[in-house]
């Protein structure tokens, strides 16, 4: 290592031989020769180009392994101190490398392969067939078009939780009891939340909701209408979620400066124009984060629908991911399952990217 | 006696000349006794067994389960020694359901481990889980487990791609084949002529209604339905009368319009074997040489179309849309809502013994409705026939070894006993007379007098478990066929279904067309002539 430039962060000066140079760089390639032999041979042995080949592809993994600890101990041969230093970031990047990035790219192969799990043939290349199958799938567009009406949903969700967060904030009379209270629903899982109403309560026959409703006259049916069932998820989804969305908007409400609080009640505002002009404008930041971290978990949805309607009635509220669901556990239908989670990927990344820059302008607080 | 086997007996048993002489006595004795004495012996096996823990002393648990498989012991013994199985350990994948399937296996397995000195280990799984386990098992080549409790559905998965290990004839001696009821015979459980599985339960559908609805003065007629056509009409008739129990809104035959993981689509075939299952073919959902779905061919249609008439016409309950047969048999039958189902066996034991039940003394059994007319789909015309076609829906639970043992004589054989242990005829009458997950499978089970005497009223076992000996024994049974893939077939029905019975189809010969359509996608997916042979195996054609 060079004795001059930036010393600020040197201990040391190593003076490292070019024949430990040569070690370290002889490490990498030599595993990463190995690694990529095995590799390659055991895909010739999969393709039937040669006749030996490993039972399964655990060696690869190893000699993959061996490569990154000779990569990370090189960084030192070679390096000295300032390898030590890559230390700290490179095992983090290579473990994100090979649980990301590899089984993502593992996906991408799976989403153009014809792979069924009952199939005697595994995975086959089919090139566009499942792009193709998915554009004249109306099954999925049909839980596309549903996604939109559960994320605009959202809308409904943050006006509630506002007004809920604009509650617990004032000096009301057991607030902090109130405040536990109102977080629950937000501790049960969504499984349980879609047995314990969905399944139970709302059950039409002995559901105590339902036997409510049919003492005040009327017949019970929850998910028969497709409208109304689509109405029912998204209210079991808020009674669970709009908690979160909440809690978010009381700790932004709470950390107002109340200087600017008391400023605008000195100068006469109403307690709306309070809201409007001061209030609101200083929780844009915080409401925007909620708003889109609460569309991403939407974007997720699938336990409630999966325990209760299964998607039904005719597919009325189905999301991606429970039709995704069907499509790869049910079915076992892994190439065109996974093309369909790669597509959904890509639209996400898209959506949330677009509504990232479309927000932006609100994300910072006024001066 | 030759002295030389006396003096080599008396050696080895350290035995005195009198003792051998009484033994050599009560040997004789025994030779001398009719074969009816023998037979009262083992019979004392079984009526010992069935009174652990005795009707109405509450559910058994892992002791009860532990004294069945101590006092089932004798079979094994007779084929393996004590300690023969030392240092064999085995991994055993099967189900958790309701506490049951696994858990009771264990209980039998411990004093078969304990004399024979192999251990099993086990993977339990959710029945929700068990197929995608199973399959991603096969397709990753990582099968991880030497004996599998498995339906015969999945056989086409399993025993098609040659993962199972084909059964001695030790086995079939120990287990009594010949004693399966005639469904469960060849060609269920054997592929390309070789057997492969010990059954431990045997399904079908039978039909459940409420006694209380027919009669001189019953709502629905004085006549219990027979035919689907009669079911339809009387389902109509009800719509606006009320329930001679419950004081609610009476109603008929209920059909589950919601999907259950591909299971719904049983459902369909019910109403659809009448119609489709043509006494002279055993293929009803698809054409062997072609694998060309059958399922929108005039019979299908019609079953359909039956199921949307009832919607039409307003007979089934509030939101049936969102029923699956989970709810028809548990939250609406069994809860006095409804007065007709076909569902499996249990649903005849959860009638009386379930807390949650109200119909348990109105409840009346019987086998799949017949039809008035039936389907020839090789002459592609109707006849006006009465046809009557028992759904035997997933063909019940068996024991199967797989080939990882193959290569290893002595944990083969450990393997196999164990399976032979659990699929034992005194074991598996116990089995389907307690709480375990499995029906009545052999035709031994249905000596009603053994259930008498365990303390079951004969009048309600005889009707209920006679419906599933018919149902067992009915040389028009309609089985399915046990081909790779064949939940996925089920699984997009039911969504094809669902859409149509929603109104989302212009009728139900386009919903049906939906069906054949995604069928098709399906077998191309996995192999148009790999299913074919398949299928023709499963059909033993």
């Amino acid at each position: 290592m060079s004795t001059e430039g930036d010393l600020l962060h040197t201990v040391t000066a190593d003076n490292i031989s070019d024949q430990r140079r040569r070690l370290g760089k002889a490490m990498v390639w030599g595993s990463a020769g190995l690694c990529a032999a095995l590799a390659i041979w055991q895909m010739m042995y999969e393709t039937g180009r040669v006749a030996s080949g490993f039972e399964t592809w655990r060696p690869i993994l190893y000699a993959y392994v061996l490569w990154a600890f000779a990569l990370c101990a090189a960084q030192v041969i070679v390096n000295g101190e300032k390898g030590k230093r890559t230390l700290f970031v490179l095992p983090a990047a290579l473990f994100v490398i090979s649980l990301v990035v590899f089984p993502l790219l593992f996906a991408l192969y799976i989403s153009f392969t014809d792979w069924n799990l009952a199939s005697p043939n595994g995975p086959q290349p089919n090139g566009w067939d499942n792009m193709v199958q998915m554009w004249n799938d109306g099954f999925y567009w049909n839980a596309l078009k549903n996604m939109v009406y559960y994320v605009l949903a959202v809308s409904v969700e943050y006006v509630i939780a506002f007004g809920l967060a604009l509650l617990l904030n004032a000096q009301i009379r057991a607030r902090k009891f109130f405040r536990v209270v109102f977080l629950l629903p937000l501790m049960l899982s969504p499984v349980a939340v879609s047995w314990m109403i969905g399944k139970s309560m709302l059950e039409v026959r002995f559901g105590p909701i339902s036997r409510l409703i049919r003492e005040l006259g009327f017949e019970p049916s929850f998910f028969g209408n497709p409208e109304i069932a689509r109405f029912m998820i998204m209210a079991m989804d808020a009674w669970t979620f709009i908690p979160f969305m909440m809690i978010m908007l009381l700790a932004g409400l709470q950390a107002l400066p109340s200087e600017v609080i008391e400023a605008s009640k000195v100068d006469g505002a109403s307690g709306w124009q309070s809201f409007k002009e001061v209030i609101f404008p200083l929780m844009l930041p915080v409401s925007v984060t909620a708003v889109v971290i609460r569309i991403i978990f939407k974007l997720k949805l699938a336990d409630v629908i999966i325990n209760v309607t299964s998607g039904g009635p005719g597919g009325a509220t189905d999301s991606v991911t429970s039709f995704i669901f069907r499509e790869y556990r049910d079915r076992s239908n892994v190439g065109y399952g996974t093309l369909l989670a790669m597509v959904y990927l890509v639209l996400i990344v898209i959506f949330v990217t677009l509504l990232l820059k479309l927000v932006s302008r609100w994300m910072e607080r006024p001066a | 006696m030759k002295v030389e086997l006396y003096n080599y007996i008396r050696a080895a048993q350290k035995m005195n000349r009198r003792e051998m002489l009484k033994g050599t006595a009560a040997v004789g004795a025994l030779a001398m006794m009719p074969k009816t004495g023998m037979a009262d012996g083992h019979g004392n096996v079984r009526a010992e067994i069935l009174k652990i823990p005795g009707v109405g002393a509450g559910s058994p648990t892992d002791s009860d389960w532990q004294k069945v498989g101590e006092m089932c012991l004798g079979a094994t013994k007779g084929n393996v020694a004590e300690g023969e199985f030392e240092g064999v350990e085995l991994t055993f994948m099967g189900l958790n359901n309701q506490n049951l399937h696994n858990f009771l296996f264990r209980g039998f397995l411990k004093p078969w481990e304990a004399y024979t000195g192999a251990k099993i280990n086990w993977i339990d799984l959710a029945q929700a889980d068990y197929n995608a386990r199973l399959q991603q098992s096969i397709a990753t080549g990582t099968v991880d487990f030497d004996i599998i409790e498995m339906g015969a559905p999945f056989e086409g998965d399993v025993l098609g791609k040659g993962l199972a290990s084909e059964m001695p004839d030790w086995v079939k001696e120990q287990i009594d084949m010949d004693d399966y009821v005639d469904y469960l015979k060849a060609p269920v459980g054997t592929w390309d002529g070789k057997t492969y599985r010990v059954s431990i339960d045997g399904d079908c559908h039978t039909f459940a209604y409420r006694k209380d609805y027919f009669g001189p003065d019953g709502i629905g007629g004085a006549e219990v339905p027979t035919t689907w056509q009669e079911i339809n009409q009387v389902s109509k008739d009800l719509v606006g009368k009320e329930d001679p129990l419950t004081g609610l809104p009476a109603h008929g035959y209920l059909d589950p319009l919601k999907g259950w993981g591909g299971f719904g689509f049983y459902f369909l075939e019910n109403r659809a074997s009448a119609y489709a299952k043509h006494p002279n073919s055993p293929a009803w959902l698809f054409e062997p040489d072609t694998m060309k779905p059958m399922v929108n061919n005039p019979a299908w249609v019609q079953a359909i179309q039956d199921v949307m008439d009832l919607i039409d016409a307003g007979a089934y309950p509030t939101d049936q849309i969102n029923a699956d047969p989970g709810t028809t048999a548990f939250q609406q039958f069994l809860a006095g809502t409804g007065s007709m189902l076909m569902w499996w066996g249990d649903v005849g034991s959860s009638a009386r013994t379930s807390d949650t039940s109200v119909v348990g003394d109105v409840v009346g059994f019987g086998v799949n409705p017949a039809s008035d007319r039936v389907y020839n789909a090789q002459a592609g015309a109707w006849e006006d026939t009465r046809n009557e076609a028992p759904n035997m829906a997933y063909i019940g639970w068996g024991v199967y070894v797989m080939a990882t043992v193959e290569g290893d004589e002595k944990k083969k054989k450990a393997a196999w006993s164990a399976a032979a242990h659990l699929g034992g005829k005194d074991l598996s009458l116990w089995a389907s007379a307690y709480p375990s997950g499995f029906q009545p499978y052999r035709n031994s089970h249905f000596q009603f007098e053994e259930w008498e005497e365990a303390g079951y009223d004969r009048a309600y076992v005889e009707d209920y478990l006679g419906s599933n000996a018919d149902s067992y024994n009915h040389p028009n049974a309609a089985i399915e066929p046990r081909i790779p893939g064949i939940f996925q077939y089920y699984s997009v029905a039911e969504d094809e279904l669902a859409k149509g019975y929603a109104g989302q189809y212009g009728s139900a010969q386009e919903t049906a067309d939906a069906i054949a359509a995604a069928w098709e996608e399906i077998t191309d997916q996995i192999g148009r002539d790999s299913q074919i042979a398949v299928y023709k195996a499963s059909l033993g054609l």
